[in-house]
Order: structure tokens, then C-alpha cells, then sequence
């Protein structure tokens, strides 16, 4: 009998590592959390290194959230109003960080203050030891306002600041360099803006060590296969050794598979579709598994319940890598 | 380098190093060395010193090393008969001037000197008049700033660094009156350029006058009172050096990283009013260092030729003999000056006109029933022109109206329209005058009731009366090309001006100029060739869904979107250097028939994913130019016919290769590379460098015919080119065969040159 060779492939470049959150110099997180440092492609451990496994990150809202699904808000109960509490819940469900989202400081959701996201951001920090992705409430001039008042006061806790985009990523690319923070670059699926990004915030002299990149995600049946071909090309550029495309990839999975209907109905659907605990789950998990398969490094999610799913999926995939 | 200035900085700094080591000598001797040496609310320790050498002062017992140092960059003054270049010791003589300045603030912090508490020639009867944080007035005595605090380094220093904050000034001495001085701020303020103050002339600062005209200093008015000497103008260099440690990612020590962050980031200049003295001349050589600019308002050496700085290094301006009605005019017209000098960039936030405006409103249509007044068209004539200009012959913003305006008209009028555009700008071309002029159609088709066609001189806009009853008038024209202009070409742009007039004869006139112009860049377009240049620019616009796909454009080809030509491309890179079009050097020429280079053949293997190792430009046969999906036309070989058929975009009928348009634009779409079948814009048709190694136009036996009568003047004359003027009529097109059955006899018939020239394979 003739032994089966499994064909290697050898790839010149590497992902970078990047490290969230610090126990030192500023920062008093328990944990940190370090992605990156890929040299092949997902879970394939016998062609290279994967000296990290992907991250988990449970999404948290200042405010209670009045659009979510039934399931997500049967699933979270009274946490839901209680940021603390909610991240709290999230860590002892297994998050690996919490991803909080500064939504209440949106000019249409309640317009609150800087120093009231200060405050919240404080009240979370205190309520676990895991460290944190803080996301502003999404529109340019409050997101500036709310994110570098944010980052000077935790300054040394190596937050990661979202969201970096094309037309607005200067003002938050200063406020890590100047507190020691991270950044989320985020482009509308397509490689070479995810690339021009990452050059316009190397330029202004981020180290790319503190650079994630968001290619922005679609949820099963809502492009995600286009999301996956975007990711795998940036990935295999990444190997190839294209330097500006070598950044962590994190994903908003929860986000979007739990807006679309088959995460938010619960009547007047198929009988074949089932019970929406399950299905709502399912979508998410599918998600997930998809982009983990085409390289991303952190999910950002939802549902608890994903959470212990996606947890196991990685202790069978990482097996033996 | 000036040897008056280098001689005078040179001589400064000897001064100011052994005034500096006297004095920490005292103070040590006095005080004892373990007395504090420390700015307010800092963590940048003494910043220059800190950020140049890594070295922490906090002691006085710390200064005698910073001396030390300081002298090490001292050199000799130039002697009469010395005429080798003395940049570098005139530089060296900057920094060793930093040093000590802050050397000397140092000790005065010791001896608690400072923040300094100046004397008001009147008392106030206010008391506290001032905002920021430690500013106050005591009766006749008034505090300064001193060092900017790191909190207020935090706030301004994301701003300067993101942009919102163009740059800072440091005026150090005194304007030639106090109304001047407010001049100066307010002219800077609406800039949102944030104003240092320092020095003086004669005992008299700027300080003074702005203070006796009860201007608000502090850190909320963005004006900032360091000190009545030269001195404390070093507090101006402490902030940009601590800015780039901060937000540069810098570390202390790193000097020259941090010279060159400052350079190219920190838009600061220096603006020296009043006599310049030894002291304040090498003192500018350190400001000079970190790549800031020196303008004065007195008669002294200039220093034009660029290097250190982005542009000039020292430009002087007496005050007196700038042209202007009154002494506000000229103050505009220095700070315009300092500007430019600097390359600060104009922000527009939003277009100042009293109606609507975006690009919601492009596709409107201004019928004749809501037409208050149109230009151009059938009733009249009209023309728009760009040109480049030097920039003392720009003004920025100016909007000059000649003839009768809207409002002289009655409804339904037309009147003849001639639009003016002057700008100047470091980096503008006139290769891309056209390219901003071409422009215009969009940024007027934004304004609400704005009807534009057109472009040069068959330009046609229509105003609705709605628009005018807003009170929308013709310098609002004016109003949106300056400000789009800024916005959209502020990388190669600095300044524009507008001139508008309806006045027949003045059109009749300045039509005539505006078409030898036009003329002129015809010509220069059709000179352009592959061999004149040695770049070509990539495209990679269409990677998001053509991700193997790389457009590589030469002057002799249009892009085969037709949207974007070389021209279009290298304007592109400059504005946006990051963006999706990058240069690209032909390097050796391998094929020179077929068209082969190794640049582009490098630059296509590396960005489609080492899917494509070689690419010809000059045929269809070999290695063709891959194509994204977006071609105006698909060219397709018809090996039956020994030629080509080409098929337009908006041609739906069944073609003779046996496929229409959308069946073949997916097997030539999708960046893969098919010999014999590729993607075109229209206008590659009428190049020289139409697939000349394959035959050129000859070989074309089919084309659709929206896309030969839309083309047809312009492809007769490529037809004569080509020694056959009637080919375009032996060219069959699809009102006459859809199959090769039908295409090859009326080839035959018609004479059609394929037929007989060499088999293609």
C-alpha cells in the first residue's frame, strides 16, 4: 500500500498578531486577548502556524435594544438594560472580550454625552476583566466626540476602537496613537479599499500591530459568500506576503444574522423552518463557521448559545494544530 | 542659504547658548542643583530637549548637559571671505538656540519667572477677561500662557493630526499697528489656524496691541500669549514636538523622525513682524528644522529654493510694499502669502449658495415652462474654460462679474455666458486643466434648478425660476466651482478665482482665447504617445468584482471603460496617492511590435494575483489585455473573415461570431485573458495604437452601427490615416449580416482589405 502525500503548501508571508487589552501601564484587564499570527490558511495546522485560535466576542449595547429579536431579548432578559450586568453575563457564557457599542450616544437613539459613554465605558471595564471593543454610535462627527473621549480616559487599556472608515479614520486613528489603543478599519467589501485603508492609518504612523480589519459581513443567504471570497483574497494575500493586507480580520456576525428574518420570525414562517431559538442560533453558527473557514480572527456575536457552539467547533478544529 | 541670515543665525545662537549657560549657572549656584526644573502640567519633561535627545530634565543640576549639547551644535560665524555652503551649521545653530531658549525657561520656572505677568499700559476695570485655563487680568497686570498644558496638547494636537485644524502660526514680535494685529488674528482665526504669540519690537508685542484692543486670548479663542520675548517662542516648537510624540508614534530621541513628522504633517509657520534681530533669526533657523516656514513683514534675505521646508524656507514681505488699498488689504494679502508658503489647505464645509445642492439634482431637467434664463443653447452662446495661472495672479475665493446678472433679465431671456476659471496651485499641471475643467458639468448640474450640458464652448445651462426667486444669482457659479474645486482637487489646487460675464462683446472675445486653448490641448493629446513617456498608470477600480483584473492605461489607449484616459489616471494618483491608480514604469521594452514591457508585465503578475504573467498593448492575438466587465465595446475575431468585429454596449442584436453582447461580455469579462476576444473603450478605435501589430483598423470587417455613425467623423479620418478612405463603408454592420454566412460575401463585394492581407494564425 502506497502512502496517501498530502500536498504542503509553503506561504512567505504571515498574519500579524495583535494583542487587545493590557494588565499594565494604564490598562487593568485579567485577560488579553491575541489574534492574528497565521502562516497558513484556517485550521490547516499541518502547512504552518495558527499560534492562536480565533476569539469570541459578545456584543453588549449601553441602552436596551428596541429592534433585536424576540429570541436575543427572551435569551439576555433584564441584562439587556444593564451594560455591567449584560458583559458580566457574557464573560461567564464564555466571551473571550465584550464588544460594547456606544448606541445611546447616537443623535437619534438619545444623543448622550461623551461623559456619559465615559461612564459607561468605566462601569463595563469595572464589571469584568476581559478586554474591550467599543464601537461609537456610528455616525462620523458623534463617533470622533464620544470615541477619543473614550480613549483618553482608559488610556493604557489597549481598547479596540471602532469603526475606521475611508472617510473618517483620522481623528480615531489619533486618539489610540495618542492613549494606546487599537483601531477597527472598516471598508465595504472589496480587497483594495480593506488595503488603502490600512496604508492611509500606517501612514499616519499606527503601528500595524494595533490594526484590525472589518470587510464587513453579509449573514447566510445575505451575501455572506461574497464576504467569504472577499476575506479568503485578502487572506491568501496576506500569505503571499501583501504587508497591507496582513491584519487580523474581525467579523460582526451577530449583527447581521440576527436582523434578517430568519432570525427575528417567529410565526407566519414554513413549518420547515423550525423553532426561532433554534434557527435564530443556527444562522448565527452558520455564519460564523463560514467566515472561520475564509480567516476571520474575531466573531463578534450575539446569542449565548453561539457562543458554546462556536466554543466546541474550535476545540475540534484546533485539535492537534 | 542667505549668508547674511546664516551669519545672523550663527551669531544668535552663540549669544543666546552663553546667555543660557550664565544664567543656569546662577541658578544653580543660587538655588542648588536639586531645585525643580519643570514646565506646568506636562509629562514632556523640557519638550525640544526631550523629544531631540531622549534626555529627561527635571532638575537644575540636568541643564549644565543640555548646554553642553547645545554648544557641541554651535559653529563658528561665516567669515566675510567664506562662500561654502552653511545650511547645516546655520541648522545646527537653530537647534543649539532651541536648546538653550528652553534652557533658559527652564531656569525662570525655577525661579517661578514664569508664566510670565506682563504690565497693561491701562488698568481694567473688568477684572477677569480672560477664558483660558490661567490667562487672567488683575488690574493693570495681565498672566500669559506660557507652555501649552498636555491636556490642551491632547484637544489640539488629534486636530492638527486629523485635520479638522489646518496648521498653527507663530507670530513672534509686534504688526506695524494695533489695528493690523487684529487683522492678522481674525484673518488667521477664520482659517481655524491656531496663533502663537510671542516677542516683541522695542518692548512692544503683539501681546500688547491685541490685549489694548480687548481681544479674547486663551486657548478658547485659539490664541495663545506665550511671552513678551523671543524666547518663549520656543514654547511654539515644544508643542509640535510633543505633538508628534504623542500622535506620531514617535519615541523621544528619535530627532529626525520627528523633524520630518512636523514637516510633513504640522502645517506651522513662523510670522515674523517687525525688525528681525540675531536672536530671532536663529531662532527661525530652529523653526526652520522642523520644516516650518519663516514669513516677515520686513525687507530681509529670502531663502526661495525648497528642501528643508516644503517650499520656500524664508520669504520676506515689507509690510508697505504689498499692493493694497489700505493696510487691511495687505494683511490679507500676507497671510494669503503665508499660507501658500506653508501648502495649508483651504476647507470648503459646505457650498455657499441659497439653494439645494448634490448630486440628487444632476439629472434634472429644466423645461421651458419653468425657465427663468438660460445660457448657450440655440439662442445664445456660451463657453467654459479652466487655465492655470501663476499664483500671484490668483486670488482665492474672487468672483468677478462682468455684464448684466440674473436679476437684470426678464424670464425666458438668453443671454451669452462666459465662465472664467483661474487656478494656481503647487502641484497643478496644465495637462490637467481639461481634467478639472470637464468637471464643471457635474459641479453645477449639483445646484438645485440647475439645468448644465455641455462642456468648452457649446456649454448650455438653463435656471429654473424657482432657483432664482431663492436668489440664486451668478456669482453663486462662482461660488460652487471655488468651492468644489477645493474639495475635490485640493491635493494639486491652492487657489481659484472666477470670472463670470454675459457681456456679448467680452464673450465674442474671450471665446476666441479660450478656443486657441482648446486647440492647443487637442494637439497636446494627440502628440501624447506610449514612446514620450515613461510611465503608464494601473487601474484597479473594477478588483471588487473583477478580481484578477488589472487595467494598465497608456497615453495611446483610453481605459476600455472609456471613462478614464492616462491623463485621467495620473491626475488621479496625484490627488489621491493611495488610491486605485499607481504609476507604472514601462521599463524594458520587450516586444516592440506586439507591444510588450516589463513594468507592466511585473506590475499585472503581482496585483491580479500572479494570474497573469504578460500582457501586450498593441494586439488582440498575443496576450491581450484582460478586461473587468465594464468595456464600452467587445472586439472579437472572426476567423472566417481574417478580421475583427467589434459590438457597442448598446447594440442588442445577434452579432456574426453567433453571440450578442451580454453573451460575450461573460466569456471577455472577469479579468481572464482570451486571445482574440477583448474589451475596448470606443475611442481606442481612433488611436494609432489601435491593435497596430494585428492590422490596425483594416482589420475590422464588422461593427455595430450605433457605434460607427456616433464615430463616424472621427473614424473617416482614421480611415484616411490608414490609406484607405472608404473603408468605414466596406465595414458590414448588423442592419446588414448577423451571421458569417451573410458577413463574408458582402466582404467580398465591398472589397474589404482583411480578406487579402496575411492570415492572422
Amino acid at each position: 500500500m502506497t502512502a496517501v502525500e498530502i500536498p504542503v503548501e509553503k506561504w512567505s508571508g504571515a498574519v500579524r498578531e495583535v494583542t487587545l487589552g493590557s494588565s499594565y501601564g494604564g490598562g487593568t484587564r485579567t485577560s488579553t486577548v491575541t489574534v492574528g499570527g497565521e502562516t497558513s490558511l484556517p485550521f490547516l495546522g499541518f502547512e504552518g502556524a495558527l499560534p492562536h485560535r480565533p476569539a469570541l466576542a459578545v456584543e453588549v449595547v449601553d441602552m436596551k435594544p428596541a429592534d433585536w429579536s424576540p429570541e436575543l431579548v427572551a435569551t439576555w432578559g433584564d441584562d439587556l438594560s444593564d451594560p455591567a450586568n449584560w458583559a458580566a453575563r457574557a464573560v461567564e457564557e464564555g466571551a473571550d472580550l465584550i464588544a460594547l457599542k456606544l448606541r445611546s450616544c447616537h443623535p437619534d437613539f438619545g444623543d448622550r454625552s461623551a461623559t456619559e459613554a465615559r461612564a459607561t465605558v468605566d462601569r463595563v471595564l469595572a464589571a469584568v476583566g476581559v478586554p474591550l471593543i467599543v464601537y461609537g454610535p456610528g455616525t462620523a462627527d458623534k463617533d470622533n466626540e464620544v470615541l477619543v473621549a473614550v480613549a483618553e480616559a482608559t488610556k493604557g487599556e489597549q481598547l479596540a476602537l471602532g469603526l475606521c472608515e475611508e472617510k473618517n479614520y483620522r481623528t480615531i486613528v489619533a486618539a489610540a496613537l495618542g492613549n494606546g489603543h487599537l483601531v477597527i478599519a472598516q471598508t465595504p467589501i472589496d480587497v483594495n479599499l480593506a488595503k488603502q485603508l490600512n496604508i492611509l492609518i500606517s501612514d499616519m504612523r499606527l503601528p500595524l500591530e494595533r490594526v484590525l480589519m472589518d470587510p464587513n459581513t453579509g449573514a447566510l443567504g445575505y451575501g455572506l459568500e461574497y464576504t467569504y471570497s472577499v476575506m479568503e483574497r485578502l487572506r491568501l494575500a496576506a500569505l503571499m506576503g501583501d504587508a497591507m493586507t496582513q491584519q487580523p480580520m474581525i467579523c460582526t456576525i451577530g449583527e447581521e444574522s440576527w436582523r434578517q428574518k430568519e432570525g427575528r420570525a417567529a410565526t407566519d414562517v414554513p413549518e420547515a423552518w423550525g423553532e426561532l431559538a433554534e434557527r435564530g442560533v443556527a444562522w448565527e453558527v452558520t455564519t460564523a463557521m463560514t467566515l472561520l473557514e475564509s480567516g476571520a480572527d474575531i466573531l463578534v456575536l450575539r446569542h449565548p448559545g453561539s457562543v458554546g457552539v462556536l466554543r466546541e467547533a474550535l476545540d475540534d478544529l484546533t485539535k492537534g494544530a | 542659504m542667505s549668508r547674511y541670515i546664516a551669519t545672523r543665525a550663527i551669531r544668535g545662537a552663540n549669544a543666546i547658548v552663553a546667555e543660557a549657560e550664565a544664567m543656569v549657572d546662577d541658578a544653580i549656584a543660587e538655588l542648588g542643583p536639586d531645585t525643580p526644573v519643570a514646565f506646568t502640567n506636562t509629562a514632556y519633561f523640557l519638550p525640544v530637549v526631550y523629544a531631540f535627545t531622549g534626555r529627561k530634565i527635571e532638575k537644575l543640576g540636568d541643564l549644565p548637559e543640555v548646554i553642553a549639547r547645545a554648544k557641541a551644535l554651535l559653529h563658528p560665524v561665516p567669515a566675510e571671505s567664506m562662500w561654502l555652503p552653511y545650511l547645516g551649521e546655520t541648522l545646527d545653530s537653530g537647534v543649539a538656540t532651541l536648546f538653550a531658549e528652553e534652557a533658559i525657561e527652564g531656569v525662570r520656572f525655577a525661579r517661578k519667572l514664569e508664566p510670565q505677568i506682563i504690565q497693561l499700559s491701562h488698568a481694567r476695570e473688568d477684572g477677569e477677561r480672560f477664558t483660558g485655563s490661567d490667562l487672567m487680568v488683575h488690574g493693570d497686570k495681565m498672566k500669559l500662557n506660557g507652555p501649552i498644558d498636555d491636556i490642551q496638547l491632547r484637544a489640539w494636537g488629534i486636530q492638527l493630526v486629523d485635520g479638522r485644524m489646518p496648521g498653527f502660526c507663530a507670530v513672534v514680535g509686534c504688526a506695524k499697528s494695533n489695528e493690523v494685529a487684529v487683522k492678522i488674528v481674525r484673518e488667521l482665526q477664520s482659517r481655524g489656524i491656531l496663533i502663537f504669540l510671542s516677542g516683541n519690537v522695542n518692548g512692544r508685542s503683539i501681546i500688547h496691541q491685541l490685549q489694548e484692543e480687548g481681544i479674547q486670548l486663551g486657548y478658547d479663542t485659539f490664541t495663545v500669549p506665550f511671552g513678551l520675548d523671543t524666547i518663549s517662542a520656543v514654547y511654539a516648537l515644544g508643542f509640535a514636538a510633543r505633538s508628534a510624540l504623542t500622535f506620531g508614534g514617535m519615541e523621544a530621541g528619535q530627532a529626525r523622525d520627528i523633524m520630518l513628522y512636523n514637516k510633513y504633517r504640522v502645517f506651522a509657520f513662523v510670522l515674523a513682524l517687525g525688525e528681525v534681530d540675531d536672536l530671532k533669526y536663529a531662532t527661525a533657523a530652529g523653526a526652520i528644522s522642523y520644516g516650518f516656514p519663516v514669513i516677515a513683514d520686513t525687507r530681509i534675505p529670502q531663502i526661495l529654493p525648497t528642501g528643508v521646508t516644503t517650499y520656500e524656507h524664508v520669504v520676506s514681505m515689507p509690510f508697505e510694499e504689498i499692493p493694497g488699498a489700505d493696510d487691511m488689504e495687505r494683511t490679507e494679502k500676507l497671510i494669503q502669502r503665508c499660507i501658500e508658503v506653508r501648502g495649508v489647505k483651504v476647507k470648503i464645509a459646505k457650498v455657499p449658495i441659497p439653494v439645494s445642492y448634490g448630486s440628487a439634482f444632476e439629472g434634472e431637467r429644466i423645461r421651458k415652462d419653468i425657465m427663468y434664463a438660460e445660457f448657450g443653447g440655440k439662442r445664445s452662446h456660451a463657453f467654459e474654460f479652466l487655465r492655470m495661472k501663476p499664483a500671484d495672479e490668483v486670488e482665492d475665493g474672487k468672483i468677478t462679474i462682468h455684464g448684466v446678472d440674473l436679476d437684470g433679465m426678464n424670464e425666458g431671456d438668453a443671454l451669452p455666458l462666459g465662465m472664467i476659471v483661474d487656478v494656481s496651485g503647487r502641484k497643478m499641471q496644465t495637462d490637467f486643466e481639461p481634467i478639472l475643467e470637464r468637471q464643471f458639468h457635474y459641479f453645477i448640474n449639483g445646484v438645485e434648478g440647475i439645468q448644465h450640458n455641455g462642456q468648452r464652448d457649446i456649454a448650455w445651462t438653463r435656471v429654473s425660476k424657482n432657483t432664482f426667486a431663492k436668489g440664486f444669482r451668478l456669482e453663486h457659479f462662482g461660488k460652487v466651482i471655488h468651492a468644489r474645486i477645493h474639495e475635490v482637487f485640493g491635493n494639486i489646487v491652492d487657489k481659484v478665482q472666477v470670472t463670470l460675464t454675459t457681456d456679448a462683446a467680452e464673450v465674442d472675445e474671450r471665446i476666441e482665447e479660450a478656443r486657441l486653448a482648446y486647440a492647443e490641448r487637442n494637439e497636446r493629446i494627440a502628440n501624447l504617445t506610449d514612446e514620450s513617456v515613461d510611465i503608464f498608470y494601473s487601474c484597479l477600480l473594477c478588483q471588487s468584482f473583477a478580481p484578477n483584473h488589472v487595467c494598465v492605461v497608456n497615453p495611446e489607449r483610453v481605459g476600455l471603460c472609456g471613462a478614464y484616459n492616462w491623463l485621467d489616471c495620473k491626475a488621479s494618483f496625484e490627488i489621491n496617492p493611495t488610491g486605485p491608480n499607481q504609476p507604472v514604469p514601462k521599463g524594458i521594452v520587450l516586444d516592440p511590435v506586439n507591444g510588450e514591457f516589463s513594468g507592466p508585465n511585473e506590475y499585472i503578475h503581482a496585483h491580479s494575483n500572479q494570474t497573469v504573467d504578460k500582457v501586450t498593448f498593441y494586439s488582440i492575438m498575443e496576450s491581450p489585455m484582460t478586461s473587468c466587465g465594464c468595456f464600452e465595446c467587445i472586439m472579437v475575431l472572426v476567423p472566417e473573415a481574417n478580421g475583427f468585429m467589434i459590438v457597442s454596449r448598446e447594440d442588442p442584436s445577434m452579432t456574426p461570431c453567433g453571440m450578442t453582447f451580454s453573451t460575450l461580455a461573460g466569456t471577455a469579462g472577469g479579468g481572464m485573458q482570451t486571445p482574440g476576444m477583448m474589451g475596448m473603450g470606443k475611442y481606442y478605435l481612433t488611436s494609432k495604437k489601435f491593435i497596430p501589430a494585428d492590422g490596425g483598423m483594416k482589420r475590422v470587417v464588422w461593427m455595430s452601427s450605433n457605434l460607427r455613425e456616433s464615430m463616424r467623423p472621427a473614424l473617416e479620418e482614421v480611415c484616411v490615416r490608414e490609406g484607405d478612405p472608404d473603408l468605414l463603408d466596406k465595414i458590414v454592420d448588423e442592419t446588414m449580416a448577423t451571421t458569417v454566412e451573410e458577413l463574408l460575401p458582402l466582404l467580398e463585394a465591398k472589397g474589404h482589405p482583411a480578406l487579402t492581407m496575411d492570415p492572422l494564425f
